[in-house]
């Protein structure tokens, strides 16, 4: 079963057109990394995919539901109001930049968004809370405010603040880009962790290494397509477009 | 935030010193209380003095206030006031000098108290109310919605654009003559909603770049949570505005105690006008001394208050 699927998504920031037909399927249960140089248009993607990048044209399917249609920058159909709701619930997303709430602490981050949108009882939401916190190693951290955390550990903070909504499809936006080197491991171990627990997750990402052990498969965009896709291992040690090994070659 | 709270000893240093200051002045209070002179002597005094130049008829005015005993009288002849200062059981012909200073501005004490409390009670229900009506202009400036956006954006272009006199006199002097209805009898009534009318157009300016200047990633943050508008405003966005509001609202405030002294123009007694009063019946140049002083310590006391909001609201920082 398929989790997201999409077919031919465009997205222009008027002229430059980002995303020139983005075709692909995301199974439950998948773990997909994006690889790909700056400007190739793979965090776009992945922000389109939660609505937070309006696309021009093509279709998005959330749970094998047509969640957005659209051609040409006109909407051509959606699913009603509550169902988008109830779908957008469905991605959870962790930023470059981790967005915590600063004025929050580590537990309030966590279950602010369980009991305001999914009215948890604040006791249930605090227990889970708790569970989740130890999952990512931050069991000693509840009352911590983030500006007193490291960047692994604010990391490891939205990566539980998005799990405590209890998401189908965990969406990671370069979630180690902006870590200093010695902190990247800490977050991908628990990445890790979370794909192993079987957790659908689409990842962009420049941790090569990351990408060849955790990944089911590998997409590598190029000025605004896929321009290669297969297993880790086909994709590093066989790349067949010129590009991506042009890209490997740079990066490895 | 466990193990960070330090105890702090209750008697530091800088309170011993103040609690010492306190004191000397309470015993000094007490000790020229206790032995003030009488009434009945005040009076001798002054219808002896009196006496003596203007045979039997004279007018006169006696004040007690406790500590300071003052008596004034006017000379009949030349027509001028005369002060009596009486303290520590001596009385004091108070027609110059230290002692006639210290007379004269503890007979004005109480009408520049109370006009230095129209000034605070006006500025703070002002500002109170201006930030309140603010945070919805703001919210509407920045509205998608177009009439409401206009309408905002009009009414703080409007409120910024014409003097805060005009607004004061329109609202006291012209909304009546538009219709009795709309007569605002009260002084204090009509300076509030004029002066609440364009705090509000202000403070709207300082909220929106407050919250213009939060992180678009929170906002992200929030819309990948599931967060409606309303809870990332109420929940995300503004309580962090609230800490960077603090030090223009600040500023804004201590504007509004000066503008305040516009409120002379409707005859409102405040603090600049009960001292205007004062020279224009004394010819006194010296009654401007207490009126700086209480002008400065009624900044000083809200720098202070304001100060000591930024510090908690800076607590996660």
């Amino acid at each position: 079963m398929s989790l997201i699927r999409t077919e031919s998504v465009y997205k222009s920031f008027g002229e430059l057109e980002v995303l020139r037909g983005i075709t692909t399927t995301v199974e439950q249960g998948e773990v997909v990394c994006i690889i790909g140089p700056s400007g190739a248009g793979k965090s776009t993607f992945l922000r389109s995919l939660n609505q937070l990048e309006e696309i021009t044209s093509g279709k998005i399917f959330i749970d094998e539901q047509l969640f957005l249609h659209k051609e040409n920058g006109v909407l051509v159909e959606r699913i009603s109001a509550s169902e988008h709701k109830r779908l957008l619930l469905e991605m959870g997303m962790v930023f470059q930049s981790f967005n915590l709430f600063p004025h929050m602490t580590v537990m309030d981050n966590v279950i602010t968004a369980p009991t305001r949108v999914k009215k948890v009882p604040r006791d249930e939401a605090v227990a889970d809370a708790i569970e989740i916190l130890r999952q990512v190693g931050l069991e000693d951290k509840h009352d911590a405010y983030p500006s007193k955390l490291s960047g692994g550990q604010m990391q490891r903070v939205a990566i539980a603040r998005s799990l405590a909504m209890h998401p189908k499809i965990m969406l990671f936006d370069e979630p180690t880009s902006a870590l200093d080197p010695e902190l990247v491991g800490e977050v991908l171990s628990v990445m890790k962790k979370l794909a192993e627990s079987g957790m659908t997750m689409l990842v962009v990402t420049h941790e090569m290494g990351f990408a060849r052990e955790a990944a089911d498969r590998v997409l590598f965009m190029c000025d605004g397509i896929i321009a290669e896709e297969s297993e880790p291992n086909e994709l590093f040690s066989n790349p067949k477009n010129p590009r991506t090994r042009q890209f490997l070659n740079s990066v490895l | 935030m466990a193990g960070t709270t330090k105890t702090k000893p209750f008697f530091t240093r800088r309170r011993i010193v103040l609690f010492s200051v306190l004191l000397a002045l309470i015993v000094l209070a007490v000790a020229m209380i206790a032995t003030r002179p009488s009434q009945d002597a005040l009076v001798g005094c002054i219808s002896e003095e009196l006496r003596e130049s203007a045979g039997a008829k004279y007018s006169e005015t006696y004040l007690n206030f406790g500590i300071l005993n003052v008596a004034r009288g006017r000379d009949i002849r030349s027509g001028s006031p005369e002060t009596y200062l009486g303290a520590f059981g001596q009385i004091f012909d108070a027609n110059d000098g230290a002692a006639s200073a210290v007379a004269n501005i503890s007979l004005w004490m109480p009408s520049l108290i109370k006009g230095t409390g129209i000034t605070i009670s006006l500025t703070v229900v002002s500002v109170l109310v201006g930030v309140v009506l603010a945070l919805f202009l703001a919210l509407g400036k920045m509205s998608k919605i177009l009439p409401i956006k206009w309408f905002c954006s009009g009414y703080i272009f409007f409120f910024r654009g014409t003097p805060l006199l005009m607004q004061l006199y329109f609202v006291y002097y012209g909304l009546p003559l538009i219709s009795s209805a709309l007569a605002i009898n009260n002084r204090f009534m009509a300076a509030f909603i004029a002066f609440a009318l364009n705090s509000g157009a202000y403070v709207a300016e300082l909220i929106r770049a407050a919250l213009q200047s939060i992180d678009k990633g929170q906002y992200e943050a929030a819309k990948s949570l599931g967060l409606s508008y309303a809870q990332t405003m109420g929940l995300v966005i503004v309580p962090q505005s609230i800490r960077r509001l603090i030090p223009p609202v600040a500023n804004e405030f201590i504007m509004v105690i000066k503008d305040a002294s516009l409120v002379s123009l409707i005859a409102l007694t405040d603090l600049s006008r009960a001292t205007q009063t004062i020279m224009n019946n004394t010819f006194s140049v010296l009654v401007y001394v207490p009126a700086i002083v209480l002008y400065l310590v009624i900044t000083a006391v809200f720098t202070k208050i304001f100060n000591k909001l930024e510090q908690r609201y800076s607590v996660y920082q």
